[in-house]
């Protein structure tokens, strides 16, 4: 049989391609809302419309958010006041009021909210923050399976030593658990 | 189908390019880059446990170049789902009479796709560069 040249390696894997292509369904889903969320929505993303050069950025200056962003960092900030969680952020009043004089891109922009505090407003919040790590874990945990079955296969395909082909699987699969381990680790401690 | 006598089989693998074979490909390609691109970025966002870490962090991400990456990984992202997509369609619904002219649909949705999902990025550059 033309398998056994190939070694063990090469033994029928259906469930692994049938959950490649379930993840990669749902991989098209998180990623969609991944996008809107980091990207696109004015409140929620962490990159904006403003770009940082790297002399800006060892100045110190950090991108600027819009006043939406701004108005729902202080809301949130509000709200911790009111109900402070145990070793939260500082509850630090903060105006939410653009820049003065000629913004410096179309998008007026508040100055007072850095990308930290935008990210608070989903993992720092109580209740939003188990929806948001819950998502971050699947999307995590769906990316590398997805990732490094995919890697895996290409691997297969052209590393014909059979020491090289089990060698290179078992050291990407180790890299992908140490990364998953490394990011479900981050995605749960942040803002705890 | 036998081979023409002056065709040697060469070391390297050789590919008929064919619309979808050009998709496989292109398939493969990005994915690797998407790999890639998975392993810096989950390594990164070590940083969301510290303040200053992050916000340095995402400060970089909006550097000149990575507005230019992130929207060269939005093409990777979009061409690689929607011909995943194309697959399962064909794998799962038996789609595959369909297949050449699925491929250029999603074309022209990925077209799309990249052209609204972009805009914010290029807007980016085009601000910052007509300052």
């Amino acid at each position: 049989m033309a398998s056994a040249k190939y070694g063990r390696t090469a033994r029928s894997s259906a469930f692994q391609w049938f959950a490649h292509r379930i993840t990669g369904t749902f991989l098209i889903f998180l990623l969609i809302t991944h996008f809107w969320v980091q990207h696109y929505d004015r409140v929620t993303r962490s990159i904006s419309h403003d770009v940082v050069t790297a002399e800006q950025a060892e100045e110190g200056v950090l991108p600027r958010y819009t006043p939406e962003a701004g108005a729902a960092v202080e809301a949130f900030r509000a709200r911790e006041r009111q109900a402070p969680v145990q070793g939260g952020p500082p509850a630090v009043t903060v105006q939410a009021t653009p820049d003065g004089g000629a913004p410096r891109t179309p998008e007026a922009a508040t100055t007072s909210v850095t990308p930290y505090d935008v990210l608070m407003l989903r993992l720092g919040d109580p209740v939003y923050a188990v929806l948001w790590k819950g998502f971050n874990l699947l999307f995590l945990l769906f990316a590398l399976h997805h990732g490094f079955y995919g890697l895996n296969n290409i691997l297969t395909d052209y590393i014909r030593n059979d020491m090289l082909r089990v060698g290179a699987t078992a050291l990407s699969w180790t890299l992908a658990l140490v990364l998953f381990v490394i990011g479900a680790y981050s995605v749960i401690v942040a803002g705890l | 189908m036998a081979l023409a006598p002056d065709v040697r089989p060469s070391p390297v693998q050789r590919y008929r390019i064919r619309t979808g074979m050009l998709a496989w490909v292109f398939h493969r390609l990005s994915g690797l880059a998407l790999v890639g691109y998975l392993v810096i970025h989950v390594w990164g966002l070590k940083a969301i446990t510290n303040r200053e870490a992050y916000n340095a962090l995402i400060t970089s991400y909006h550097g000149p170049l990575f507005k230019v990456g992130e929207f060269l990984l939005l093409c990777a992202v979009v061409y690689h789902a929607l011909n995943g997509l194309r697959i399962v369609l064909i794998d799962f619904v038996g789609w595959s009479p369909n297949q050449k002219r699925l491929f250029w649909t999603l074309g022209a949705v990925a077209v799309v796709l990249i052209g609204v999902g972009g805009y914010p990025s290029i807007a980016s550059l085009v601000d910052h560069f007509a300052r």
